[in-house]
């Protein structure tokens, strides 16, 4: 039977073949020479914090452009920080671990009122305004919530008790409507993220909720927006603003001002690069008595900067 | 084979699927990596170290196949780490760049380890990367798993294609088998064969119809729908395999038609009892055939006639027993030989433009032909005829010949008893005419004897009486042979009338020295006759016996029964010159005489014979004598002839 020892043969080193596992490289390694690893600390750099109302990420994205540039203008390193809410900005910011705060006017007023920052440049918004302002919205088949008024005893979600667009301003709209705190059914807060309170109010989970304008753009790919109406709009606010810790020197103030104001979004295609990424068109230069406004209102409403 | 296949796929599927399985094994931990380097980007801009280690922490402790997980920054730090005890700074410095196709294979202490490394990009911004260590070893263990599942089922699927293949062969390579066997068998000469399964169910049990008469009904053998006359209703008197469309609706069909197989061995075996039938059919013919030509062997080799056959050519292809023992031949001598072959030139020629003759124009031909043979001439009444095809073309010659000597004999017999009796009839009125006138002669020579004196013319008187008288014996004979003399019918003592006759010539006899020995029943009955005209008889007989001796002789008279003929026998033997056998026949015709001119007439016994015949008997003569027309205790003298025997029979009731 030599045929059948050839099949033997040949299904033995078959077996055999499959048992090589192919001819993958390797490469030799020990796992037994092992060190202790010492976290080496960062080489100092002024830092720039955005003020956490999208994910990291988000942020990232949106300055790192931003950052690099002004880097480069001043020949400082500059490096930006995540602050994770809104109050750990703040805290961040009173901790000297945050330079350069990119907030809201709101954030912004409580920093200076409490730690001392002094704003240096408003940014101008994509539609050309220095200033913005809060809308309020609702499922748009919700009928219920035709007007302001609609919203008494509604379940309200806002951004954060920090947010100028997303809850400030609404706030100060409802309170010249006659309505307060204590007359809705609930006030929430989605964490400082303006897409939670879109995402609340498209699911269902609150009646109306507090946004800053131009937001529901950015969940225009998430969400059919048009689902979502518009109740009413506050009044305009000064923009938002960035600030600089009284840490800082004037001399690295006045360098970051500069490369600031010289972004020219229309002329310069580097420039229209960064600043579209961080979503504005340019900046304005700005001083403390810009946000006396906001200063009047957060007295309205009754919150406390300090 | 079958083994070796399946053990072949086996092996390949297996190998395949361990394929598969470490391809799936490294796309998992390619997955793993990825999804942590996505979600590591978050803590990693926080610098939330907590984080990091809880998002790597969890990723390790979730899957054991997990051996290690690290972070490191943009700038190669290490952010956290799932070891403990230290970081094994070895891995630093392998599957650094990321640039290779992931992951690394690494051989370490604790085993084989795939190694993955994912960079967290943001934007085109590098934040770090995360390395990723995967057990080999565990995917070998599935693998070597899979593959132990891959052979056993190899080995499930090939037991099981070694029982279908037994099944196989049980039913189809058997039943190929048995078509092969049953087609040996055929090719042997074997039609008795059987290919197809019987049936559990038969045609008529299923549809229960009771028609014993049809076909189909009780043949086992054959399925009912190749069968032609079937009787069902469905059927339509239509043959396979044209009513092989109505019967696929019909339940013996559902219920009794096989695989293509089954069908092909049915098939055969129709076949096989058709050809059977039909070699059957054609066996019984042949011996239909043979028989008939045996019997037609023995009627052309029994026949004394003459048949030939000729083909157009004038070839024989076939003579007959009695030609071919005619002529001295042996049948094959004559088959494939023309007439130029087997006899003399002329006598070939002869034929051979008679026989074109008869191709040539179809006439055919009827003659009588006659030759001289050893034994005497033989005459033969020829008929050839032409035979024709189907297409009515002449194709050969057939010849009948049939030996007619003897009646042609009869023939010359019959123109001889038709002149006798003319020339009887003839004489007859003569003898009437002259016996008048001859009495007057005689008459008158009778009254001028007492009348004349004178001597001479007394002399010359008594030579016209004598001769006047012999005329009046030879009239007197001539009308009694043409029977125009009168006769009397009486009873008549045959003895006594032999004993007349003798006393009268007993004397004159004795003077030649010739003896008469008589041996007469004195039993036999008279019988009815004219006695005179039987006397002539006895006298004409013991004249010829007396002639035929000339001297010394003897004459054996003997009367006695005939027992056969139930009649009255009367033998005349004579010591004579005897008769030649050519002569026999011819003795008793009018005027035939052996004897010297003058001393007979020739008319003696052929008046004898007419009047034994007038009598209802028979005379014949026989030469030599047999023993028992001898005397007993007879010793012939040296003087003696060989003798002849005249016997006479004579029925005792006289018969017209």
């Amino acid at each position: 039977m030599p045929d059948k020892a050839r099949a033997l043969l040949m299904l033995l080193s078959a077996f055999l073949l499959l048992a090589c596992g192919g001819d993958e490289e390797v490469i030799k390694v020990s796992l037994e020479k092992r060190q202790e690893i010492a976290f080496r600390p960062q080489s100092p750099a002024i830092t720039y914090a955005y003020l956490p109302q999208y994910s990291h990420t988000e942020s990232f994205k949106r300055h790192q452009r931003l950052v690099e540039y002004l880097a480069e203008q001043t020949g400082l390193p500059i490096r930006q920080v995540f602050p994770d809410t809104f109050a750990h900005h703040i805290s961040m910011f009173g901790e000297g671990k945050i330079d350069i705060s990119f907030s809201n006017p709101f954030v912004y007023v409580k920093l200076a009122n409490q730690y001392g920052a002094r704003a240096m440049t408003r940014i101008i918004e994509e539609d050309g305004r220095a200033e913005f302002r809060g809308q309020i919205i609702a499922r748009r088949d919700n009928e219920a919530i035709r007007s302001v008024e609609d919203c008494r005893g509604k379940s309200w979600v806002a951004v954060d008790p920090s947010s100028a667009g997303g809850y400030l301003f609404p706030l100060g709209h409802f309170v010249d409507h006659g309505l307060t705190l204590r007359d809705f059914k609930e006030v929430a807060f989605s964490g400082g993220r303006q897409e939670n309170v879109i995402l609340g109010v498209y699911a269902g989970l609150h009646d109306i909720g507090s946004i800053r304008e131009g937001a529901l753009r950015v969940v225009e790919d998430k969400i059919d927006i048009n689902q979502i109406k518009v109740v009413a709009s506050s009044r305009w606010y000064p923009g938002w603003v960035y600030a600089y810790s009284p840490t800082v020197s004037r001399e690295v103030v006045d360098k970051i001002r500069d490369a600031m104001l010289k972004l020219d979004y229309a002329h310069n295609p580097e420039h229209r690069a960064i600043l579209e990424a961080a979503r504005f068109i340019g900046f304005v230069p700005s001083d403390d008595r810009d946000f006396d406004p906001v200063r009047e209102l957060s007295g309205k409403v009754g919150l406390d900067l300090d | 084979m079958l083994v070796v296949c399946g053990l072949s796929i086996g092996l390949i599927l297996s190998a395949m699927s361990s394929k598969a399985l470490l391809q799936e094994g490294k796309k998992r931990g390619m997955a793993l990596t990825s999804g942590l380097s996505f979600r590591l980007s978050e803590p990693l801009l926080a610098m939330d170290l907590l984080q990091m280690k809880n998002l790597i922490d969890n990723v390790h402790s979730q899957y054991d196949d997990v051996m290690y997980i690290f972070l490191l920054d943009a700038s190669n730090n290490i952010l956290a780490h799932t070891f403990s005890g230290g970081f094994p700074i070895d891995l630093l410095h392998v599957n650094a760049d990321g640039g290779r196709p992931q992951p690394l294979l690494l051989a370490t202490e604790m085993g084989r380890i795939y190694d993955f490394n994912a960079r967290i990009v943001l934007g085109e911004k590098n934040l770090g990367r995360v390395r990723l260590g995967l057990s080999r070893s565990d995917l070998d263990a599935q693998i070597h798993k899979q593959q132990a599942i891959s052979l056993i089922t190899t080995l499930g699927v090939v037991s099981l294609g070694i029982i279908l293949a037994l099944w196989f062969s049980r039913t189809v390579t058997f039943r190929l088998n048995r078509l092969r066997k049953s087609a040996e068998e055929i090719v042997k000469g074997n039609l008795d064969v059987q290919a197809g399964f019987s049936l559990e169910k038969n045609c008529w049990e299923i549809t229960g119809c009771g028609k014993e008469e049809c076909p189909a009904y009780g043949d086992t053998r054959r399925r009912c729908w190749y069968l032609p006359g079937t009787l069902c209703p469905d059927c339509l008197d239509k043959e396979y395999p044209l009513k092989i469309a109505s019967c696929r609706n019909c339940p013996v069909f559902r219920q009794n038609f096989g695989d293509e197989l089954q069908d092909l061995a049915e098939a055969f075996d129709v076949m096989a009892v058709t050809v059977k039938n039909h070699i059957e059919e054609l066996t019984e013919r042949e011996k239909t055939i043979g028989k008939q030509q045996r019997l037609l062997k023995t009627i052309m080799d029994v026949t004394p006639d003459f048949i030939t056959l000729q083909d157009r050519d004038l070839t024989y292809t076939f003579a007959g027993k009695a030609f071919c023992e005619y002529f001295g031949f042996q049948e094959k001598d004559v088959i494939g030989r023309t007439d130029f072959d087997l006899f003399p030139g002329h006598q070939a020629d002869l034929t051979f433009h008679e026989d074109k003759q008869i191709l040539i124009t179809g006439r055919p031909l009827v003659k009588e032909i006659t030759f001289e043979r050893k034994g005497g001439r033989k005459w033969f009444h020829v008929v050839k005829v032409p035979v024709y095809d189907q297409d009515n073309s002449i194709i050969g010659l057939l010849l009948t010949a049939r030996d007619i000597t003897m009646l042609k004999q009869f023939q010359e017999q019959l123109v001889q008893s038709q002149k006798m009796e003319g020339l009887g009839r003839l004489a007859g009125g003569v003898a009437h005419e002259i016996n008048t006138p001859l009495g007057v002669i005689l008459g008158y020579s009778q009254l001028m004897l007492d009348d004349v004196k004178d001597e001479e013319l007394l002399e010359n008187l008594k030579i016209i009486e004598k001769q006047a008288k012999a005329c009046r014996k030879i009239v007197s004979d001539l009308l009694g042979f043409s029977r125009h003399s009168h006769s009397v019918r009486e009873a008549v003592d045959i003895n006594a009338s032999i004993r007349e006759v003798i006393a009268l010539v007993e004397h004159a006899f004795s003077l030649n020295r010739i003896t008469i020995i008589q041996a007469l029943d004195a039993t036999i009955a008279p019988l009815t006759g004219d006695k005179e005209q039987l006397q002539q008889v006895w006298l004409n007989l013991l004249n010829n016996a007396a002639d035929a001796i000339g001297q010394d002789g003897v004459i054996f008279v003997q009367s006695g029964r005939n027992i056969r003929r139930h009649g009255i026998e009367i033998s005349v033997t004579d010591t004579g010159q005897g008769v030649d056998r050519e002569h026999l026949g011819k003795i008793f015709e009018p005027f035939f005489t052996t004897k010297q001119v003058g001393m007979g007439t020739g008319l003696g016994l052929s008046v004898s014979f007419g009047i034994i015949k007038d009598l209802g008997g028979n005379i014949s003569a026989l030469s030599p004598p047999p023993e028992e027309y001898l005397p007993r205790n007879f010793t012939k003298s040296e003087h003696h002839g060989p003798g002849t025997v005249f016997i006479v029979d004579l029925p005792v009731q006289r018969t017209k």
